[in-house]
């Protein structure tokens, strides 16, 4: 999508090429939802990111909120008066916010809300492969699963329909492949926001002191009950296909239902699907007679067997003799990883024993002759990236002796060589919390390193307790002015809103002072004997520091010079080049490659950051603007 | 038609994201079905890209089976290879020349491998290889960062999309910005005439 606007189009059924994340943008607009917010999260983010770019246009208010706990309380209150709102992360942001979700369903809410939770099986960009579909189970919360871009909005503004019928927030899961995949919509008509909400004082609803919270339990289950009901007769939940002779029988939802249905048409198999678009609360009834009418019954699904269980547990009642067939005691599809065609396929041809349509293990015995020696391309840290001069820094510094926990983020990469910086991360923030009991208990130099956003996110509290506790540790912050892991998203320490107005710069050096740091200190990475100097200091210090490695990403330096149509720089090995390799064996900077057994940089990737220059024993890296 | 699979297949930073919608758009122009896979996140910083685009009636996934493929757009040599088990000997395989050296080679202090030996490797899943100067093309047409586009033009020019070449022309107007817009209609035709003109060098 080149520009947001077109989303905003007053346009009922034109049909567009979306994105699942935009097609929720679109069902925002399509739902009257007036309030989003967000902690931006991939692969959660374009849906406020689409919102950001046409909110005030739109009548909608969005935030970046400082994390998905914040995101998900102001949702929460704004929708207790009245106004429709949403809130979207990523599967891992559910744990942040569950202190507040779990709670939120007995206080429920009066205006539609819908907390957005993009699930990433395969791990393509998280650092866990959880099913949150058990969040719903957990909280007693409604959860519908769109298997497709049309459905991610139809359920968007479906969900606020349910949402403000049961009075209760409603869980949308996505997940990669559907949050990530394009596919045509059919647009509906547009919803005019409402921004203008009242608070009415319900002490016994919303002050969730233990008394009050007792009846909300059972008001909550009784809420869980209608919502079971609905679950019956939901248009999401319905049968397919209907086999001839009724022996199979499949139940599938989100990405896997895709998978099935091509995996049955390649084995040609004659079955009857049963699709399920909300799966929390199942419709018991539907799934009962589904389960009568056959004599086998496969569950596809992705990650944990969730509907398998529920499925063999409304089977006990219904048919106790029919054959259920998933992943838990033989399992037939695995339990980690992505399912693709593939998996679906071997696993329905071993159950119904059929012959494999393709000899997949021919293939695979020529791609393995292929895969030896095939170098791998992880992703890696851009080239001029300042994170790579930070570690550079801080590698310098500590001659590589320290222990380095990191964080979330771009500079999570850093922990690759020749860098190789980094000891390992638990969730947003932990390398704050992580150094103080490394240091504890061996007594060694710690460094935990986080990003500007990840240090407002998460590590607030993490650097009073190492004040309050005295705990001898520094924290680096690389602050590259942006979020730029999921997107280039605004943070507090940008000065600019979600809405893209200016707004009160947070610095991270008066954070750090107020939380009681005694010593901190700004560096610019790319001065590298400077910053050396001062990190050395820092590591001195009797109790915490901080020290704050400044400069921007570089994509959205080459971004800025580009729409400028400034030069941009690049940088030249001259002839005073002794082939000792040293830019090559200290940086890893993807522009600096191998011609012809000599060390040389890629003109096209350069940006000239000049850290390689300043590496170079020889001074034979020269830096100079090209047109 | 049933299903028609391509799968595009590069370096974080070549366009092959941009290079897939513009082929769904150009189908969903014409009424068709469409699917078309994107990662994001981590894959953007110089690794693997791999999307998928899936035209047709019946298509659900937004992957495909093994050795599926109808066409393979190959960004980049090494990144071609490693989608080649989406492929068979009825798949087109579209490459660009220009090599981007992983920097795992570079630290082992290591050369990349030289054009004959992947070509041969791919040729053990299909001998339908057109070869595409894509870079020098880019560059002839005024930005090196139009080489998704000289792509495109050479998988049009092969006739094998199930999409006429107006639409996939109207979608790049959609999804180009203005400004670029003249320098990337010249990157479409340079690898149009490109392929028109090949004469296999294998
Ligand atoms: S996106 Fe920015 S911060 Fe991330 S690796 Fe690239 S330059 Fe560094
Ligand atoms: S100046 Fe050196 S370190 Fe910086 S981007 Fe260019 S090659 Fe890489």
């Amino acid at each position: 999508m080149p520009d947001s606007r077109l989303l905003l189009q007053d346009a009922p059924n034109k049909r567009a090429l979306l994105l699942g994340n935009e097609a929720i943008a679109r069902g925002i607009l399509e739902a009257g939802i007036s309030v989003v917010t967000t902690y931006p999260g991939t692969p959660a983010s374009e849906i406020a990111d689409s919102i950001s770019e046409i909110a005030a246009e739109a009548g909608v208010y969005m935030e970046y909120s400082i994390n998905e706990m914040v995101a998900v309380e102001v949702a929460a209150a704004t929708a207790n008066c009245g106004v429709r709102s949403l809130s979207a992360m990523k599967h891992v942001g559910l744990n942040v916010a569950a202190d507040a979700l779990v709670t939120l369903a007995y206080m429920g809410v009066k205006g539609g809300c819908v907390i957005v939770t993009a699930d990433d099986p395969e791990c393509y960009s998280s650092q866990n492969e959880q099913d949150n579909r058990f969040y719903a189970l957990l909280a007693n919360l409604p959860c519908l699963e769109p298997s497709n871009a049309q459905e991610a909005k139809d359920m968007t503004v479906s969900a606020v329909e349910i949402s403000e019928k049961l009075e209760l927030p409603v869980l949308l899961r996505t997940m990669t492949r559907v949050s990530h995949t394009r596919g045509p919509v059919i647009y509906g008509k547009l919803t005019k926001p409402n921004l203008k909400g009242e608070f009415v004082r319900d002490i016994k609803r919303m002050n969730l002191v233990p008394a009050n919270s007792r009846p909300m339990h059972t008001v909550l289950l009784k809420k869980a009950e209608k919502a079971k009901e609905l679950s019956e007769t939901l248009q999401y939940n319905t049968i397919i296909r209907k086999s001839k002779s009724g022996k199979l029988g499949v139940i599938s939802a989100s990405a896997a239902f895709n998978y099935a249905i091509e995996a049955i048409d390649a084995l040609d198999l004659d079955a009857s699907v049963l699709k399920l678009g909300m799966t929390h609360p199942l419709p018991e009834k539907l799934i009962g007679a589904f389960l009568k009418k056959h004599k086998k019954i496969v569950v596809v699904e992705e990650l944990e067997p969730y509907l398998e269980m529920q499925v063999k547990a409304i089977a006990k009642d219904y048919a106790p003799n029919v054959k259920i067939y998933g992943k838990m005691s033989t399992p037939y599809f695995p339990r980690d990883g992505e399912l693709s065609t593939r998996t679906v396929v071997v696993g329905l041809a071993k159950i119904t024993r059929r012959k494999l349509p393709i000899n997949f293990e021919e293939i695979d015995k020529k791609y393995a002759e292929v895969l030896k020696d095939l170098p791998r391309r992880p992703p890696i840290l851009c080239a001029g990236c300042p994170h790579r001069a930070s570690f550079y820094v801080i590698k310098k510094a500590t001659d590589g002796k320290a222990v380095y926990p990191n964080d979330i983020g771009c500079y999570a990469l850093g922990f690759a060589p020749p860098l190789s910086i980094g000891d390992g991360f638990l969730c947003m923030g932990s390398s704050v919390s992580m150094a103080q009991g490394i240091n504890k208990v061996t007594g060694k130099d710690t460094i935990g390193i986080i990003g500007d956003s990840t240090f407002f996110h998460a590590a607030i509290p993490g650097l009073i307790n190492a004040v309050y506790n005295n705990h001898k540790i520094t924290l680096a912050v690389l602050d590259n002015q942006t979020t730029a892991m999921t997107g280039h998203q605004p943070h507090p320490g940008t000065g600019v809103t979600g809405m893209g107005v200016p707004t009160e710069k947070v610095l991270i050096e008066k954070v750090a002072e107020g939380c009681g740091v005694k010593y901190v200190r700004v560096v610019n990475p790319f001065k590298v004997k400077e910053a050396t100097a001062v990190l050395k200091e820092a590591l001195q210090h009797s109790g915490p520091s901080v020290v704050v490695f400044r400069s921007p990403c570089a994509l959205m330096v080459v971004r800025d010079r580009r729409r400028k149509g400034a030069k941009i720089m690049v940088c030249k090995i001259t002839e005073e080049c002794t082939n000792c390799m040293a830019c090559i064996k200290l940086l890893g900077c993807p522009a600096l490659v191998l011609v012809d057994g000599k060390a040389g940089i890629n003109e096209a990737l350069c940006i000239g950051c000049g850290l390689c220059a300043s590496v170079c024993p020889y001074q034979a890296i020269k830096c100079e603007e090209i047109g | 038609m049933k299903e028609f699979n391509i799968v595009l297949t590069g370096v974080g930073g070549q366009g092959i994201l941009l290079a897939a919608e513009i082929l769904g758009t150009a189908a969903l122009k014409e009424g068709l079905n469409v699917r078309v896979s994107e990662i994001h996140g981590m894959a953007q910083r110089g690794g693997a890209v791999v999307s998928n685009v899936r035209i047709g009636e019946n298509v659900l996934a937004s992957t495909f089976l093994d050795g599926k493929a109808d066409v393979l757009l190959g960004f980049e040599p090494l990144e071609t290879l490693r989608s080649v088990n989406l492929a068979s000997e009825k798949t087109t395989v579209i490459m660009s020349d220009e090599r981007i050296t992983p920097t795992e080679l570079t630290a082992k202090k290591m050369e990349y491998p030289s054009l004959k030996e992947i070509i041969n490797k791919i040729c053990s899943f299909t001998k339908n290889i057109i070869i595409v100067e894509a870079a020098k093309l880019a560059k002839e047409a005024g930005n090196i960062l139009t080489e998704n586009v000289v792509l495109i033009g050479a998988l049009a020019a092969t006739k094998k999309m199930p999409v006429k070449d107006e639409s996939i022309i109207e979608a790049l107007k959609e999804l180009v910005p203005t400004k670029h817009l003249d320098t990337n209609i010249k990157a479409f035709k340079l690898g149009y005439e490109y392929v028109q003109k090949y004469k296999p060098k294998l």
